[in-house]
């Protein structure tokens, strides 16, 4: 991995502002996040920590643009776009091939199985279809999920097997950015230390990663750098090693 | 006195049964019919001496056409010695004065019901024909009017598809009488009452041939010199009535039409007066021999599936891609008011005023200002709750609604230049075909349930100038496998499937001559819910795998999000919001889409 791919910057955030007007809720405003400026680059791999409701998740749906951001910029440095302002159709085919988005729930189409959900996104991505196959049942022996439910509808599985196939999903034929959401909060250790190696290992191949993790240990072991979020700001950041120790 | 002669008397010396006004009406009705082949002329048919359906139409023209030199002979399914066939013939030669024979050769008009003739009709002959059925399209279609946009449009899909079920329940076209045959390559026209072996004798004839219908009140004719021929698929041959080893036990021919000849069994000429002077050695047998039908004789090794026929160019032209804009589909500021008004009456409605009916007229505002576009392989949601106007737009796009404003276009028409609400009804229509395809909420807008599955997918290839009979009986099958109908239903009514197959086979219809744009409206909506749940998953594979543009419209959130990428929704006319379909569900901004989310979110 060169040093020049290593730096460079893949998506810059400036002044992202989110606040929701409930209207059913007698018009009732929430704020989530208030100004928050974010350099993301290649290789890199980024942890956001921080109370829940502190506006982590919403920061991550705000560069998927799953929310649509009240104020700032994001712009994606490979081509200089600039998502908040791109149309829809246009951030839906560069959702596709560019960013992979890994929640805490599996958002499958009902009835489908997990070789089948995998093997979609990889297409995506752009690969053909044998490939796609290919590269999906790779990624599902990657994460130990047992072939027997590979072609089993994903609502049928258990949170910790479908968090499985999400993160198959997030990380094959590797996006250039990764959005994970607590990706192995459902997981037993032997899992979670195939997907924590899957995660690290996608840094090679230039991915930029930025993560919610709400346990200290998979910080430490992944992310080069730590943002702490409160009250929809960042407060601080550092190596893991820094900011954890502010925290405690 | 029979009264037949009576009558006669009673008008002998005078103008005949027809004054000279009534036969002036049905001379100009027969020129119109010559100078448009095929075509059937409305006259104004009178009341006659005979029953109307016992031949009144032929009479008309007969007494209308003939002179004092005239020599008249009349046939009733080949006999001239019939009981209608004498009476006719008798009222004839007595009202008009003209002169009466058997004989073909001497005739110069030859009055008919059910044959031609087996001798030869020359240049100075007229054929008249008795018709009971004038109109070709009756069997598949009711409306009179209908049949006449029909005719108007060359929209002859339904009459293929009659022959394709034909073919699909017989294993071969079975139809006799009345078998339909283009006219100088234009109208579809009725060979009633002629049987198909007498079909080939009106291809470029010497003799003039007059079709009346007395009670239908048509006349159609077939100048001399004019193409003739049979409707057929390029795969499976024209066919002519035959029964193997059949001869005739009078006079031994086997290369006139026969006829059963009744409790000895056997086979007999239809045609008396021929096949006497056959017996007489006084008809030319070879000649006769080489007009006969005998190389249309049913052979079953021509039958053999074997084609050649594949799928034929598109019926409209094509630009894909290379159009400068990337959308397949654009909707420009569509509204549709109903009532009075027009765009006058939409102030004052709205979401912002709680209301679509106008305060000012009363009128319906139901869709305004709708704005969108779809690109290939690309599928947009419109959703909204009932009567926000969801299906009101997509009528104004589909041609069924009339818009009130706006324009729509379509990168396959004139590369997008070309609003198609300003297009006539017969090119939005021909756009249905290949175009734009719609699946319906309910399959029996979109189906001919009467129809069978393939024949129903056949309706749609027809129309796009398919004529292989195996070419689309292949496309069908593989049609109706990719949407799960099993093949062994292939050949059933659409009449006898469930809804959730009935909406399958719809689907299939939609996708058969693969449609850049695709107009789903509420294509689950009215399924139970395991029976929707397959149908969306069909759906959302056929989306998946095809670069088609889709709108779906539905009231259903999951549906929508299941199916598409982008959204709009509507409320009371208007289009309150739009973006990614993620986007609306987890962070919708308007009032109307927080409700309808939560409504959705139990």
């Amino acid at each position: 991995m060169s040093e020049t791919l290593m730096s460079e910057t893949v998506l810059t955030a400036r002044g992202l502002r989110k606040t929701f007007t409930l209207h059913t809720i007698d018009g009732r405003q929430v704020t989530s996040l208030r100004d928050v400026d974010l350099d993301l680059r290649a290789g890199e791999h980024v942890a956001l920590a921080g109370p829940s409701g502190a506006g982590k998740s919403s920061l991550l749906r705000c560069l998927y643009r799953t929310y649509l951001p009240d104020a700032g910029s994001v712009l994606l440095r490979t081509g200089d776009v600039e998502l908040t302002g791109l149309s829809d159709r246009a951030m839906a085919r560069l959702r596709g091939r560019e960013f992979g988005y890994v929640a805490q729930f599996l958002t499958a189409p009902p009835r489908t199985g997990p070789l089948q959900v995998v093997a979609a996104t990889a297409r995506r991505r752009g690969l053909d279809t044998d490939a796609a196959t290919d590269a999906a049942v790779d990624a599902l022996r990657r994460l130990n999920l047992d072939e027997a439910l590979w072609d089993v509808d994903c609502c049928v599985l258990s949170g910790g097997e479908r968090q499985r196939v999400n993160l198959a999903a997030g990380t094959v034929q590797p996006p250039r950015l990764l959005l994970l959401d607590e990706p192995v909060s459902a997981l037993d250790p032997a899992n979670r230390e195939a997907a924590l190696d899957l995660v690290d290992s996608l840094a090679a191949y230039g991915v930029a990663v930025l993560a919610v993790f709400h346990d200290a240990a998979a910080m430490h072991r992944l992310a080069s750098r730590v943002l702490v979020m409160r009250d929809g700001q960042i407060i601080h950041q550092g190596t893991p090693a820094e900011v954890l120790e502010v925290a405690a | 006195m029979t009264v037949t002669a009576t009558l006669a008397s009673v008008h002998a010396g005078a103008p005949g049964l027809l004054d000279e006004g009534a036969k002036r009406e049905i001379r100009r009705a027969v020129l119109t019919a010559i100078c448009v082949p095929g075509y059937q002329v409305p006259f104004g048919s009178r009341e006659m001496p005979v029953a109307r359906g016992w031949g009144s139409g032929g009479l008309q023209i007969t007494l209308a056409l003939v002179g004092a030199d005239d020599t008249v002979k009349v046939i009733d399914q080949g006999d001239d010695d019939g009981v209608n066939a004498t009476n006719l013939r008798r009222l004839v030669s007595a009202s008009t004065g003209c002169a009466e024979t058997a004989d073909t050769r001497d005739a110069s008009i030859v009055q008919t019901r059910h044959r031609v003739p087996e001798d030869w009709l020359g240049g100075d002959q007229t054929l008249v024909l008795q018709v009971p059925v004038p109109e070709p399209l009756r069997g598949v279609q009711k409306s009179v009017r209908e049949c006449g946009r029909m005719h108007a449009e060359n929209d002859y899909a339904m009459i293929w598809v009659s022959l394709y079920e034909d073919l699909v329940r017989n294993g071969l076209i079975t139809q006799s009488t009345g078998y339909p045959v283009f006219v100088g390559g234009r109208y579809v026209m009725a060979t009633t009452p002629i049987p198909r072996w007498d079909v080939p004798r009106l291809h470029q004839a010497e003799h003039l041939s007059l079709f009346g219908a007395g009670r239908e009140k048509k006349i159609y004719a077939v100048p001399p010199h004019t193409d003739v021929e049979p409707l057929t698929f390029d795969d499976v041959p024209f066919e002519v009535e035959y029964a193997p080893g059949s001869s005739c036990a009078r006079c031994g021919r086997d290369d006139a039409f026969l006829v059963e000849a009744g409790p000895l069994g056997g086979y007999a000429c239809s045609d008396t007066e021929w096949c006497a002077r056959v017996r007489d050695g006084d008809a030319d047998v070879a000649a006769h021999r080489e007009w006969s039908p005998l190389a249309l004789l049913p052979d079953p090794s021509r039958r053999v599936g074997v084609t050649t026929s594949e799928a034929p160019a598109p019926v409209t032209e094509r630009e894909r891609v290379a159009s400068e804009q990337e959308w397949a589909l654009k909707v420009d500021g569509i509204g549709k008011v109903h009532g009075l008004g027009g765009a006058a009456a939409v102030a004052g409605t709205g979401p912002e005023y709680r209301t679509a009916i106008s305060p000012a007229t009363g009128a319906v505002v139901a869709a305004w200002d709708v704005s969108f576009d779809v690109a290939p392989g690309e599928a947009l949601g419109l959703i909204g709750e009932s009567g926000s106007g969801k299906s009101t737009v997509l009528g104004c796009v589909t041609g069924d609604v009339t818009a009130t404003e706006g324009r729509v276009y379509l990168s396959g028409v004139d590369g997008g230049r070309t609003d198609i609400l300003t297009l006539s009804g017969t090119e939005r229509r021909r756009l249905r075909v290949d175009q734009l395809a719609v699946v319906h909420q309910d399959p029996s807008a979109g189906l001919d349930l009467g129809v069978s599955a393939g024949g129903n997918i056949a309706e749609r290839l027809t129309a796009a100038g398919w004529r292989g009979y195996h070419a689309m009986r292949r496309k069908a099958a593989e049609l109706l496998d990719r949407v799960e109908v099993p093949l062994s239903r292939m050949d059933d009514p659409v009449a006898t499937f469930s809804g959730g197959m009935r909406q399958r086979v719809q689907i299939a219809k939609a996708l058969a001559t693969e449609p850049p744009v695709l107009l789903l409206d509420e294509p689950t909506t009215g399924l139970d819910a395991s029976v929707a749940a397959g149908v969306l998953d069909l759906l959302r594979g056929l989306l998946a795998e095809r670069d088609v543009a889709a709108v779906v419209v539905s009231h259903d959130f999951a549906v929508i999000e299941t199916l598409t990428d982008r959204s709009c929704v509507m409320q009371l006319g208007r289009m309150v919001e739009q973006g990614l379909t993620d986007q609306l569900v987890h962070d919708p901004h308007h009032p109307y889409t927080q409700r309808l989310v939560a409504a959705a979110r139990r």
